[in-house]
């Protein structure tokens, strides 16, 4: 099958003043039709840059996006139309997504507008996104503006803004992190029902693998700007195999009074690792850092099948 | 004894339009050396049941009932000085986002150094010895003191407003949602360093969340409110494992467990009530699915078996609630207005 | 609806932008009413039998006196409210329509848009108002349209700073990226998008225009670059200052005119002033 979206060796550099950030290096993923792909890690590890890239809300620095074959990498604001149309957002904070002024019926009447679709046709597709959310009767709800609504009911106008046009493409960052935990699960039904009924390629970003075990079969897991590991969801969370990543499942909070306690196999934060310099960005946090480590930066390698691991640990081991 | 026992308590903010309940009648205590986990929806009264006990309400908030006994004294019936005397030395809190515990424009040594100094009556190099003490306590580089909290990452000013509110010594810290906004790898080391200090130096916690994964990590006991009341109570491992309340039997379920199945998640559909009028009989009514009659009409009493407390017309029925709790159906089935 | 509760809900937290408020109140009805409210035709020469009624005094007949040349000193005042709010919302909607377009297109397209507005507004900042103003009443002739002129020229830096201020946090708000995303042009986001809230803050500057206007006009006609046809506050000072109404201590003519040029310039001041909690709630906390 092939890919709707595809990214190949993406990077960004920001330039701020004096410091230069490499937010993004050497990212490269593919997700196709009716797939979920998780992209998890700590913060400011460059899953949000990442995601912007793809919809081309930033420019690559290095890199290609490919979407449904097309270059898209430098294309130009007035070309990219066709393309807006069919790869959409669902933002983190519902709470700032929506225009305060617009009532929700103009919200969502806006994409279709912009996008050329027929006066006759837009009452009849946001019933029936309306209803795709779960906010019926619509009429109960069109009329009425953000501040009026919980931020559960938003993040479903938020969702609903976005499937609205149709995409083949949807990309989520952090969609329920700023919820209630009891409307949560209700989201999260949302986005996979969505995408199973519409075949739509997804992308959700997190840093709780919980989260993303629920919505995603695939997982890329990110430290400072590169990928460290990918692979099925389950598999990552039952053998991790990249330090960082078995650290990542550690940290996931379970409900049960009887849990493993023991200190995480990960030191200091992210703001001790060495910024650039040769060698794995990894190491100044690393259990298992050997000389090796601080030599030469590992590569993102095969390890088994639709596995990939960039750790020198894995030399070695049994593929 | 415990420490601290919170005894009915009403708190009410005066607005245009009338009374706000925020806190309607919570009951619930901290034993020296305990950390209790304070869950409920955003909305539901935990930030101001912190603030209450406190004493740091904002202006439109007041005690307006109940009681809250620490170290045996009514902290209600004191005055403002005396609450003054207690808070830092006996009682500190760290509040909802950590960057308002700190002051954007002093350097983090000088923020502590004033309180060891003009609240502790320390010397200044002892204040400086303590204050380096304290960073290490909390994992963070003492060297770090000489940094404004905007050098500090999300994980770090939550650290380091830690090491100020236990510049004293308090006995009991109250710490408003300080995981929340934190990823996971941050937010499980702030909570060893919690745990830490509770088995070190015998430090008692109410700790503030919304994460039933939080409470079953690191509290001892845990106290479930909803729209102003605490609806449920006990030791951590009798609530989560034998939840009596369809409200906690809700939240347990709302969220995946990274080991558990992958079956539909089950949401409690709805929000909770607006605490300015509040309904007549059970707050929970509307959302409930095990909702009857009498639930809407009367306020089921507060029972309490063992040390499992609960607020629920039904608990004599729990183990077959449970059992269809932990149906999606059964929630999908409550349609509140 | 919303935005008219809103805003009285404001006056009635900030006593300052209140009274500031009602002395608009007062000048817009003043000038709705002028025909009905005025006892005499302010251009009308009155008689005293046969002579003409040069220099009254305040009586109950004529309750702010008349001028040299006979006229209802009370008349002239009540008629120049019209001028005066004539002159200032023209001058105000000019530097509400300049200003908020500059700051606009300065805060949301940033770069070398940005770097070429601010430059010229501070290039504009830098003009002293008066000489300005003169030099262009030279230049042309002479008439409000010289002044609504200059205050828009000169007067829109001050609204295009705290618009293009506003538009610059605005632009990082989510939904202006969503519409992006959701196929918006940057036309239609700063216009459909962004615009409308923005708009109360622009209105807020321009009340503040207003006053400016209405004391540049009075220097204007006082200087004598004014349109001495039109019953206006700087006309009536002028005449009166012409005529040594002064040294003849004629106060009840030249005072009223005086004194309401200078109560429509505070209320700009106190509206704006009692709105910078509003603007900046950051400020007035500290
Ligand atoms: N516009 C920008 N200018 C400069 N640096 C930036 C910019 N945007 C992002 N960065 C930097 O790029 C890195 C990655 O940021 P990004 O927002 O992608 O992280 P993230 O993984 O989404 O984090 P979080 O979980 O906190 O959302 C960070 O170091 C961040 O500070
Ligand atoms: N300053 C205030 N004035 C009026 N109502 C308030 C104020 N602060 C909080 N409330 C109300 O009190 C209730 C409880 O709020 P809060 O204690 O912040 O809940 P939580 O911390 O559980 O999210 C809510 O209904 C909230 O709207
Ligand atoms: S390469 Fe070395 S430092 Fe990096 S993760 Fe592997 S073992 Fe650790
Ligand atoms: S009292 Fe009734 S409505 Fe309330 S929680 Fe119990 S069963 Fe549900
Ligand atoms: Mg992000
Ligand atoms: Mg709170």
């Amino acid at each position: 099958m092939s890919a709707v979206i595809e990214a190949r060796g993406l990077g960004k550099t920001f330039r701020t003043g004096r410091r230069t950030v490499h937010a993004v290096q050497d990212v490269s993923l593919a997700v196709s039709a009716g797939e979920a792909l998780g992209i998890v890690g700590e913060s400011g590890c460059g899953k949000t840059t990442t995601a912007r890239m793809l919809l081309r809300l930033e420019e690559p620095t290095a890199g290609q996006v490919i979407f449904e074959g097309e270059d898209i990498t430098h294309r130009r604001a007035a070309a990219l139309l066709p393309f807006r149309a069919r790869a959409q957002l669902v933002f983190q904070n519902p709470f700032d997504a929506l225009n305060p002024r617009f009532t929700i019926r103009r919200t969502l009447a806006e994409p279709l507008r912009n996008f050329g679709i027929p006066e006759a046709e837009h009452a009849a597709r946001i019933d029936a996104v309306m209803g795709r959310v779960r906010l019926t009767p619509a009429s109960a709800w069109l009329d009425r503006f953000p501040h009026e609504l919980s931020g559960g009911q938003l993040q479903r106008v938020v969702l609903a803004r976005a499937l609205i046009p149709g995409p083949r493409l949807i990309v989520a960052d952090e969609p329920v992190s700023m919820l209630d935990v009891s409307v949560r699960a209700g989201i999260l039904n949302l986005l996979r029902a969505a995408r199973d009924e519409l075949g739509l390629a997804a992308i959700y970003i997190s840093h709780d693998l919980a989260l993303i075990r629920y919505v995603c079969e695939r997982t890329v897991v990110m430290y400072l700007g590169r990928i460290v590991e990918e692979g099925p969801t389950a598999e990552l969370i039952s053998s991790p195999r990249h330090p960082y990543t078995r650290a990542l499942v550690a940290a996931v909070p379970v409900p049960r009074v009887d849990q493993d306690r023991a200190a995480l196999p990960i030191r200091g934060s992210l703001s001790d690792t060495p910024q650039g310099g040769t060698g794995c960005a990894f190491r100044d946090r690393c259990p298992h850092a050997m000389p090796r480590c601080e030599a030469e930066a590992p590569a993102l390698r095969e390890a088994g099948p639709a596995r990939r691991v960039a750790c020198h640990l894995e030399e070695g081991a049994p593929s | 004894m415990s420490l601290l026992s919170v005894e009915n308590l009403q708190v009410h903010y005066r607005t245009g339009a009338g009374p706000v309940r925020a806190v309607d009648g919570a009951t619930f205590s901290v034993a020296a050396g305990s950390i209790l986990g304070l869950v409920g929806e955003s909305g539901c009264g935990k930030s101001t049941l912190g603030r209450a006990i406190m004493g740091v309400l904002p202006d439109a908030g007041r005690i307006a009932g109940g009681s809250v006994v620490f170290e045996g004294r009514d902290l209600v019936a004191l005055t403002e000085a005396q609450r003054r005397e207690i808070r830092w030395r006996r009682l500190s809190f760290i509040p909802q986002t950590a960057m308002n515990a700190l002051d954007p424009v002093q350097r983090l040594r000088a923020q502590m150094l004033e309180v060891l100094m003009e609240r502790g009556g320390l010397a200044r190099a002892a204040a400086n010895d303590r204050a380096a003490e304290l960073f290490r306590m909390v994992g963070l580089d003492p060297v770090r003191l000489a940094d404004y909290p905007h050098q500090f990452s999300g994980g770090m000013r939550q650290r380091a407003s830690i090491a100020l509110a236990l510049a004293l010594n308090p006995a009991l810290v109250i710490a408003d949602e300080p995981v929340t906004a934190l990823d996971v790898i941050v937010q499980r080391q702030v909570l060893d360093v919690m745990r830490d200090l509770q088995s070190r130096l015998g430090l008692a916690m109410i700790l503030v969340t919304h994460d039933m994964a939080v409470v079953a990590y690191a509290c001892d006991r845990v106290a479930v409110m909803y729209a102003g009341i605490v609806v449920e109570s006990g030791p951590v491992r009798e609530v989560l494992e034998r939840p009596l309340h369809p409200y906690t039997m809700g939240l347990t379920h709302a969220f995946p467990d990274v080991h558990g199945e992958t079956g539909e998640l089950v949401p409690i559909e709805g929000s909770p009530p607006n605490l300015l009028h509040p309904p007549t009989g059970c707050r929970f009514a509307a959302r409930c699915p095990f909702a009857q009659t009498r639930c809407h009409e009367q306020a089921p009493p507060a029972v309490t078996e063992g040390e499992h407390m609960v607020a629920c017309w039904r608990a004599d029925e729990a183990s077959a609630l449970r059992t269809a709790a932990a149906s999606p159906a059964t929630w999908a089935a409550v349609v509140p207005a | 609806m919303r935005a008219a509760r809103a805003a009285w809900r404001f006056l009635r937290s900030e006593p300052f932008a209140f009274v500031g408020a009602a002395i608009y109140a007062l000048i817009v009805v003043t000038a709705i009413f002028a025909d009905k409210l005025a006892p005499h035709d302010p251009r009308e020469i009155l008689r005293v039998g046969r002579r003409v009624a040069r220099y009254l005094p305040i009586s109950p007949e004529h309750w702010l006196g008349t001028t040299s040349s006979g006229r209802d000193v009370l008349s002239q005042l009540i008629w120049g409210t019209r001028s005066a709010l004539q002159v200032g919302l023209t001058a105000a909607i000019v530097v509400v329509a300049i200003g908020t377009l500059m700051g606009l297109l300065a805060g949301y397209l940033g770069g070398w848009v940005d770097k070429l507005i601010t430059r010229l507004a501070d290039i504009v900042l830098s003009m002293p108002f008066l000489p300005f103003m003169l030099v262009l009443a030279a230049l042309t002739t002479p008439g409000t349209t010289v002044v609504v002129a200059c205050v828009a020229l000169l007067l829109w830096p001050n609204t295009a700073r705290v618009i293009r201020s506003q538009v610059l946090s605005l632009r990082e708000r989510a939904w202006v990226e969503a519409a992006r995303v959701t196929g918006c042009s940057n036309t239609r986001i700063m216009f459909v998008h962004i615009l409308p809230q923005v708009l109360p803050l622009a209105a807020l500057y321009g009340s503040v225009a207003i006053g400016w206007a209405i004391l540049a006009e009075a220097s204007a006609s006082f200087l004598g670059f004014g349109d001495p046809d039109t019953i206006s506050w700087g006309v009536m000072l002028q005449e009166a200052y012409a005529n040594q109404a002064l040294g003849r201590g004629a106060w009840n003519w030249f005072t009223p005119p005086g004194l309401a040029i200078v109560s429509m310039v505070l209320a700009g001041f106190m509206i704006s002033r009692g709105s910078e909690k509003l603007l900046f709630p950051k400020l007035a906390d500290k």
